[in-house]
């Protein structure tokens, strides 16, 4: 198709040139349309408008371009002028000029912003008749001094460096340590303050001075504890650990120990004892137990305010907490359908859920504490229990494994006991005899150090350990000033003497 | 701008090792600029008014070049193209000896080659950091400083040292520093950015870890002929022979004659250096016959054809040069150079008990030696055996690890708090050499 030079104009949006025949009627006729051309709304194409001319202006706002969501304006769309722009670095003293990009908006006799980071340290100069009457000293002489001022200003006070750069061709051929430049150079700064008039308050004067402490001495000596460390073979570093170990072994024991003798003190004497009250352990059965004996306090406190509080586990077994009602006939409908119902108590004692969903019995089949483990199955594989395998684990079946296994417990538990009491004995007796001074052979034999042995019964046992350890603690007591003393050197039960002999 | 303390100036940064010179901007991760240091000159006969020629091109020797009538005209072929490409009596030179610039004659064209010919940048319009080895003399970094603003007409300048650049390439300010290079291997440490001199320990360990390699190939061993190390430029063609047969290979015969001492001497370095890069490692663990057995031969084809299988125990025996020196070559060579182990523990031996520790938690590994297959692994092996507390840094990015000493430099030089350290042509003109030791401290 052809493009007349009208269309051209239209095209470029020039307006008709007036016509070269003005004659023309043709030429006339058409100048409104071009006036009204140059309106041409906004979206319709050109041809189109030609055709169908301003008569149309429904149509215009269908043609017109979708208009989206006007863009959100980040403040990112301002072009950034930068220059590539000579500066002037005001930490210099000389006149070079590098240059830069910094933004054009930036005001070009702006200081350069990294001029203020030039900080020069404090420096102490002194004058000759300073030197003469506050900074003598037999082992330095002005010369050296000056020169380490002067390394101490140029490596700005870095000590480490200093030293490394000192070359002062010292007069007796010894090299200055680091400790010798450090300590000139305090104590002749310390001097200058002291000897200087202040302008500040004496808290900064003081601050400063601290500030230049230095005490060679210790740093010299610190100096050789950190050598002395650091050239330790591995063999005297493994002794070291394991000389650590040790000891905080024995301050294991220690507080275990003494713990025990508390707790044994309080359950003796109670109240008269004078020790703080058990900490009250936070299970449900426990906090419901105390919770009911401040109410039986309350009620009882005015008629019997002197007697010894008992502690918490007899009163909990005193005071059973109420059990839930069981009605005529849900019991009924309970035993139809074989519904066993617990107590409260027992699930809150054995788990703090308050829901246990459904599980295998077998899975709750009592594992043994890892401590005691070994212990307590070699009493129950001389019982002949066969703990680790129940063959038919009933709720019932599981309860007495249970109460055996805890029985065993106590067994061995009373066991270690009575070995580590009876030892006790046999050190004081011999310690008497040794007193006396008459060490007999009888005595030092009636103590073999034969390792621990479970034969008897577990009940003859708990029985015979029970009466043992009560009675025991009571000697204990006795003698309690000596205890202290002997608690490490009764640490170790398994190699306690044999209950046989005791008997 | 001021969060990172960043302020780039446009400043070129120079950093002239034994094996390469790099050249680039400040404030670029990577040189632009990596021109072999070693260089071909056939020396010309004729009296003429003693110009300098750059490369083939012969370009124009640099303003206020000093004038050398004395000597013969010497034709010098720089870059890629120069000592690799065979040409009829050409000799090859290194300005460089022992981490040190010997020679300072060739070190303009040099230079040169880098800022015109590869960045084609005028020095004469941009500061300019050059770095120097921790054991450079007051006299060699005066006239590196002379020749920068003399010669190339810089607007200011400053030599920082390797060991300090390097630790700050790691982003650190107080670190202990292994550079092991091609010809020398450093223990630097460094703290607060100086160089404790005392400290600093250097040796010429990889020329023996090079000189034991040559000697493993060019001995006869076991199945192994001597191995010919004749250059690829020097061979006009060859046949495919077996595993560890004679090679069948035709010479260059026209080559021979014009073929000099030098260039022979680098050509077989190159042939050797390949070699080591290919084949040699060090065992991460120690010496252990058994376990350098395990690591299973390794298959090399030198140039005229000849291709031989490497054994671990020899190529592992390479690397373990840096490590241990076998006892009857201690007993025949008194002057051997220390292995990196006995090098770092005189170099922490001579530090402040108290530096120890800082030392030994900030060690940098870099320079291209160390990059040898398992270097960083023996090397960290052998410090935890002996110090309790260690932590090595070694980049794994090769250019990072090779050229640390340029990263440091492109680091330093483009920091705003730096630009007060210049050494502008003002002060050169007014102090003299004078100005370089008291500020490039």
């Amino acid at each position: 198709m052809a493009a007349s030079a009208a269309d051209v104009r239209s095209i470029l949006s020039i307006p008709n040139p007036p016509a070269s025949n003005s004659g023309s009627g043709a030429q006339q006729a058409k100048k409104p349309p071009a006036t009204e051309r140059a309106k041409k709304p906004e979206g319709i194409p050109r041809e189109l408008y030609a055709l169908i001319g301003p008569s149309a202006p429904t149509l215009a706002a269908q043609f017109a371009k979708p208009r989206l969501k006007q863009k959100p304006n980040l403040g990112g769309g301002g072009r950034v002028k930068w220059e590539w722009r000579p500066f002037k670095n005001g930490a210099r003293s000389d006149g070079l000029r590098l240059s830069h990009w910094v933004k054009a908006s930036v005001d070009p006799e702006s200081d350069y912003p990294f001029a203020k980071y030039n900080i020069q340290p404090p420096h102490y100069v002194y004058s000759q008749d300073e030197y003469n009457r506050l900074l003598e000293d037999p082992k330095w002489t002005k010369e050296e001094t000056d020169y380490l001022f002067e390394l101490v200003r140029q490596y700005d006070a870095r000590f480490y460096v200093v030293h490394d750069r000192y070359e002062f061709p010292s007069p007796e051929g010894s090299s200055r340590t680091l400790e010798d430049l450090k300590d000139r150079y305090f104590s002749v700064c310390r001097k200058l303050v002291r000897n200087r008039p202040w302008p500040g308050d004496e808290a900064s004067k003081a601050a400063l001075l601290s500030s230049l402490a230095f005490d060679k001495d210790r740093e010299v000596m610190r100096k050789q504890y950190v050598i002395s460390l650091e050239t330790r073979t591995p063999e005297q570093i493994a002794e070291e650990d394991a000389l650590y170990l040790e000891l905080e072994k024995l301050k294991e024991n220690e507080r275990r120990f003494k713990k025990e003798r508390d707790e044994l003190l309080r359950t003796l004497l109670g109240i008269e004892s004078g020790l703080p009250d058990i900490p009250v352990e936070e299970d449900g059965l426990q906090g419901l137990s105390t919770d009911t004996k401040k109410k039986k306090k309350g009620v009882a406190g005015s008629v019997e305010p002197q007697t010894p509080i008992t502690p918490s586990a007899s009163a909990s077994n005193a005071m059973p907490p109420p059990q839930p009602k069981k009605t005529a006939k849900s019991a009924a409908y309970d035993a139809l359908h074989c519904i066993h119902r617990y107590s409260d108590a027992q699930t809150s004692s054995s788990s703090k859920a308050p829901h246990s969903p459904v599980h295998l019995r077998s899975t709750k089949i009592p594992q043994l504490k890892q401590a005691t483990a070994q212990r307590i199955a070699q009493v129950l594989n001389e019982v002949g229990v066969v703990h680790n395998r129940l063959v038919m684990p009933t709720r019932d079946n599981i309860a007495r494994l249970e109460a055996v296994i805890h029985d065993a417990g106590i067994v061995v538990e009373k066991k270690k006991t009575l070995d580590k009491l009876d030892q006790d004995i046999a050190t004081m007796k011999a310690r008497l005899a040794a007193l006396r001074g008459e060490a007999t052979e009888e005595d030092a034999g009636s103590v073999p150090q034969t390792p621990m042995e479970v034969e008897e019964g577990p009940d003859e046992s708990v029985v015979d350990g029970r009466a043992q350890s009560v009675l025991s603690t009571k000697s204990a007591r006795g003698r309690k000033q000596t205890r202290r003393s002997m608690s490490i050197s009764s640490v170790d039960t398994s190699a306690g003497p044999n209950k046989r002999q005791k008997r | 701008m001021v969060n990172y303390g960043g302020d780039e100036v446009a400043a070129l940064v120079v950093d002239i090792g034994s094996s390469s010179l790099r050249a680039g901007y400040a404030g670029d991760d990577t040189p632009k600029a990596i021109v072999p240091t070693a260089f071909g000159f056939i020396e010309e006969h004729v009296s003429s008014n003693g110009d300098v020629a750059m490369g083939e091109e012969g370009a124009p020797p640099p303003e206020g070049e000093q004038p050398q009538a004395v000597k013969p005209k010497v034709k010098l072929f720089i870059g890629q193209n120069g000592p690799s490409l065979w040409r009829s009596g050409m000799e090859v030179g290194n300005p460089m000896h022992d981490g040190l610039v010997q020679n300072y004659d060739s070190v303009p064209p040099l230079i040169n080659h880098a800022f015109n010919e590869m960045m084609r940048v005028n020095p004469a319009e941009h500061p300019v950091l050059v770095t120097e080895a921790p054991w450079n003399t007051p006299a060699n970094r005066e006239r590196m400083a002379e020749i920068m603003f003399e010669e190339f007409q810089v607007p200011a300048f400053y030599i920082a040292n390797t060991g300090v650049l390097n630790a700050f390439a790691a982003g650190k300010g107080s670190a202990l520093v292994i550079d092991v290079g091609q010809s020398t291997a450093s223990v630097t440490p460094v703290v607060d950015g100086f160089v404790l001199r005392k400290g600093l320990a250097h040796c010429a360990l990889p020329q023996l870890v090079h000189a034991h390699a040559k000697h493993l190939l060019t001995t006869p061993a076991g199945n192994r002929p001597a191995i010919d190390l004749t250059p690829h430029q020097l061979i006009a063609s060859k046949m495919p022979v077996d595993v560890n047969a004679p090679p069948k290979f035709q010479l260059r015969e026209d080559r021979i004659a014009g073929t000099t001492a030098t260039w022979r001497a680098w050509a077989e370095a190159r042939e050797v250096d390949e070699w080591i890069q290919s084949v040699a490692r060090v065992l991460p663990q120690g010496w252990n016959e058994q376990a350098a057995v395990m690591q299973g031969p390794r298959h090399y084809e030198f140039p005229n054809g000849f291709n031989g299988v490497f054994t671990g125990v020899e190529y592992c025996a390479v690397g373990e040069q840096y490590f241990t020196h076998s006892p009857q070559l201690v007993a025949s060579n008194p002057n051997l150079p220390k292995t990196i182990p006995a090098l770092i523990a005189s170099s922490i031996q001579a530090c402040d008990p108290d530096l120890r520790q800082v030392l030994m938690g900030n060690v940098v590994v870099t320079g291209g030696g160390s990059a040898f297959p398992g270097f960083v692994d023996r090397l960290t092996a052998e410090l935890h055996r002996n110090f309790p507390v260690v932590k090595v840094h070694a980049p794994g990015n090769p250019t990072e690890r090779r050229y640390g000493g340029w990263l440091g430099g492109s680091i330093l030089a483009s920091l705003g708090t730096f630009h007060q350290l210049w050494i502008s042509r003002e002060e050169w003109q007014e102090h003299g050499k004078a100005i370089v030791g008291q500020r490039c401290k």
